[in-house]
């Protein structure tokens, strides 16, 4: 199973557009940005990770280039936004829970 | 018994670890199992400020605690949300465990804590308790010590008006 912890720990295939910026920014940079935006839950398990936010959680996802953005909250740090590929069958799970 | 959990955020401010296990020992005074769920170095200020845990004896890891939690697991969550993350935070612990549920607002600079406890209030039917505090932790403590007071003698209502109802039926 994908893992996003793991995997932002090991690879360096990840795009990172916003970081230690507020949640609100962050959605909002997603909403802006990604060709197709779904809303989740917070807590909701994204590519192995809850995510963390203020709902509805946006969601960015690219087909085009196979990526999905998330918001990416540590406590510490505030809220950063991400970019990742991730396979279709995660992208798909992600619509599949979208409110 | 039931179960509460702390969330603690980043231990920026100096008057959150004090808090903290000032809360636990409330909680637990008030009957509560208490979990202290923070990041490792909040950890380790609760670790060296009661070393032989006369006040805190669960702490979990801030992360692997929500990659695990579901609803149901604890019957109260007190957050201490001084941070935008802490909102992000308590609003997806909220979401998850769907209990009851305060939030500890503060912050020094009085816009920020009212934009987070706006956010809080938008995003949640959580209890708010909110203090302008930084260095000194007494503002919040008086005014936790009053939030936890009304839920007190609100679960003591409530337990009375159940009784009435099983005598009545």
């Amino acid at each position: 199973m994908f893992c996003l912890d793991i995997y932002l720990q090991e690879s360096e295939d990840y795009e990172i557009h916003m970081t230690r910026a507020g949640f609100k920014d962050c959605a909002r940079f997603i909403e802006d940005n990604a060709p197709e935006v779904v809303h989740v839950k917070p807590g909701e398990k994204i590519v192995g990770a809850r995510i963390i936010g203020v709902p509805p959680v946006p969601i960015g996802i690219n087909e085009e280039k196979g990526t999905i953005m998330i918001p990416y909250t540590k406590p510490c740090y505030g809220t950063a936004t991400v970019e990742i590929p991730v396979p279709p069958e995660e992208r798909e799970k992600i619509r599949a829970v979208k409110i | 018994m039931k179960k509460a959990i702390i969330l603690l955020g980043c231990p920026e401010s100096p008057s959150q670890t004090p808090l903290a296990v000032y809360a636990a020992y409330k909680l637990t005074d008030m009957g509560y199992q208490v979990s202290v769920a923070s990041t490792p170095s909040a950890k380790k200020l609760v670790e060296v400020s009661d070393p032989e845990e006369h006040y805190v004896q669960n702490k979990i890891d801030i992360e692997s605690c929500l990659d695990e939690l579901n609803q149901g697991d604890y019957d109260f969550l007190l957050g201490f949300v001084a941070k935008d993350a802490a909102v992000s935070y308590f609003v997806t612990f909220y979401h998850i465990l769907q209990t009851k549920s305060l939030a500890l607002v503060f912050h020094r600079d009085r816009e920020k804590m009212e934009y987070f406890e706006n956010t809080v209030k938008e995003n949640t039917e959580a209890d708010i308790t909110s203090a302008r505090a930084y260095h000194n932790p007494t503002p919040l403590r008086v005014r936790l010590d009053r939030a936890l007071e009304k839920m007190e003698k609100s679960d003591k209502r409530n337990q009375e008006n159940k009784k009435d109802k099983t005598e009545d039926s």
